[in-house]
């Protein structure tokens, strides 16, 4: 365990200093975060914004905004922590570079998922943070709401993660995936509102087949005081069992691996 | 020497893999009908290999262009599960990918590298350090060592980009070796490289092997390499092993004979020398003939006698030529 640790200090370090090395691109970065909350703030401005309109789908306007606030720190924690790694498992599968991590005595999922940081959008992160304090600093939050609402999201955080590995590991297959993470990027844009400002079929949707609901509605709803027992039991066994299901599905995945031959 | 546990070997039995390719005719039209339906085909990549390898032998693995050389020695490493046979290396079965066997051996690829490219290879060896976890005073010794050997000693610190070729290879050969590992698998490790720079990277694996009596297997399409490092000689092609034993058995058996090689003093027609030997090269007054292997000493008495010879010598030819004799010309011995 101190040996993983270890590791990721040293994959942290690794990535950050080879980051170091291209400043140019940090401006970029930072236009990127700042283009992304502007997008988010907009649609909930525009829902808002119009004359005679408090709440929608039952959230006011704070509340509405902490799933905004969800919402960036999520993309936040996708730009910073999730896709670097998860889209350079296609490419490795490609160049056949995926070689050097299975040679590796070391567990190889642990391995394609921290080897890299994009710190340059950790911006992310904190706007994201920010507008959930702001948010909240207008709503009654008590002790064990901020508890329930920490665990529900880390339960949503591995939901995610346990998406973006499965679709990258189909590279092993398919070599070519990127689309599959655009298609999460579609569906996973509806996650910047409360699920119940959806008609009822789609919510069903947003919440059983693509658990976006548990991503940032359900989060949130813990924070206010608003969610049913039923989902906040939902978020961690959705959690655990996609764990299970994406880690056999590596496994198979690693078995069939074919090497690109040099 | 370092002790390695007496079951440092390779042990390979009808080893077999098949792969289901996907085909597709050129050009667009075939692209698209390919796209909607592909045409796949099974093909046979390794065909019932078998051979053993004693602890600290080198080998040098040889064989024509997807021969199924690479393909082996994947699935000796552990990458590529085996469709077939029984595959045992230091007393680990690959396809399981134990942590004790991968701490035992490595793969160096000469056209992959594992190194960060935008950090210097430093960088990257603290992190093998630590996947491997290379105790500190042994990390220091083995890298002295390497650098001593290898001559690394102001490369260490550079971004691995702006390396040259032949010293990113030292530095993949370090970072691959920094854990010491006991059986070798080396797929070209010297491509690309100029003449010194293979011949460094030939020193290095040498002195390896006998410090730490290290299982060596090394594919090449530089014979210089092969003829250098190994005593013992395998030859596959088309998936099945065609020759097992040493070098000079090899020649032998690819039939032909020995070069003779002649610096006269006067110069003479390629057509006088024809009646002495086949394959006769003149170039100004040195010329190049090939000659039986049983008629070697009569037909060398019977050309010092005729013609006014200033040196003579008799070589083996050279491996490409047993190559492609044993190969019926094909382009042979490229990985």
């Amino acid at each position: 365990m101190t040996r993983y640790l270890r590791l990721l200090r040293l994959f942290t370090g690794a990535t950050l200093s080879a980051q170091l090395e291209y400043r140019a691109n940090f401006l970029g970065a930072v236009l990127a975060s700042l283009g992304e909350v502007g997008v988010a703030l907009l649609g909930i401005g525009v829902l808002f914004g119009q004359p005679g309109t408090d709440t929608v789908g039952g959230w006011t306007f704070h509340q509405a905004l902490l799933v905004t606030g969800f919402f960036m720190l999520t993309e936040g924690v996708i730009s910073v922590f999730i896709q670097p790694n998860m889209s350079k498992i296609a490419e490795a599968v490609r160049t056949g570079s995926m070689d050097f991590t299975l040679l590796k005595p070391l567990d190889a999922q642990f391995g394609v998922s921290t080897r890299h940081l994009n710190v340059l959008r950790a911006g992310d992160l904190l706007i994201g943070l920010g507008l959930i304090a702001y948010a909240a600093s207008h709503l009654t939050v008590t002790l064990g709401g901020f508890a329930g609402a920490a665990v529900l999201y880390l339960s949503a955080v591995v939901i995610v993660y346990c998406i973006w590995l499965a679709l990258s590991t189909t590279a092993f297959w398919f070599v070519k995936t990127q689309n599959a993470s655009e298609l999460f990027n579609g569906v996973f844009g509806a996650a910047r509102f409360p699920v119940t400002a959806f008609p009822v079929p789609i919510r069903a949707l947003l919440t059983f087949v693509v658990p976006v609901a548990l991503i940032t509605t359900v989060p949130a709803q813990a924070l206010t005081g608003t969610l049913t027992p039923a989902l906040a039991l939902a978020s961690p066994l959705v959690a655990a069992a996609a764990f299970v299901l994406t880690r056999l599905f590596w496994l198979k995945a690693v078995a069939s691996y074919t090497s690109a031959s040099s | 020497m370092t002790t390695l546990p007496p079951d440092a070997a390779v042990h390979v039995r009808d080893l077999r893999k098949s792969y289901t390719i996907h085909e597709k005719e050129p050009g667009f039209l075939g692209s698209l009908r390919a796209f909607v339906r592909r045409q796949s085909r099974e093909v046979e990549a390794v065909r019932g290999v078998s051979f053993d390898l004693a602890p600290g032998e080198v080998v040098g693995f040889l064989g024509p262009n997807g021969a199924g050389k690479t393909t082996t020695l994947k699935m000796l490493s552990g990458l590529l599960h085996p469709s077939g046979g029984e595959v045992r290396v230091a007393g680990f079965e690959p396809r399981r990918r134990q942590s004790e066997f991968l701490r035992r051996i490595t793969l160096v690829m000469g056209q992959k590298q594992q190194l960060i490219w935008d950090l210097p290879a430093l960088d990257s060896f603290l992190v093998n350090q630590a996947i491997y976890e290379i105790p500190d005073p042994q990390y220091r010794a083995t890298m002295h060592e390497f650098t001593e050997v290898l001559g690394l000693s102001g490369i260490l610190k550079k971004q691995v980009r702006k390396l040259s070729l032949g010293e990113r290879m030292k530095c993949e050969l370090a970072a691959a070796l920094l854990h010491r590992p006991q059986v070798l698998f080396l797929d070209e490790p010297t491509i690309g490289l100029d003449v010194n720079m293979q011949e460094s990277v030939r020193a290095f694996i040498r002195d390896y092997n006998e410090r730490y009596g290290a299982t060596v297997i090394l594919t090449s399409h530089y014979m210089a390499d092969v003829t250098a490092l190994a005593r013992r000689i395998l030859v596959i092609d088309r998936g099945q092993l065609v020759f097992d034993g040493d070098l000079a058995r090899l020649v032998e058996r690819a039939g032909g004979g020995k070069t003779v090689r002649l610096q006269l003093r006067r110069p003479v027609t390629a057509a006088a020398l024809a009646a002495y030997g086949e394959g006769v090269k003149v170039d100004g007054l040195s010329a190049e003939l090939t000659v039986p292997r049983a008629e070697v000493s009569s037909r060398a008495a019977r050309l010092l006698a005729d013609l006014d010879v200033a040196d003579l010598t008799v070589e083996d030819p050279p491996i490409e030529a047993v190559m492609a004799e044993l190969f019926g010309g094909k382009e042979a011995v490229r990985g």
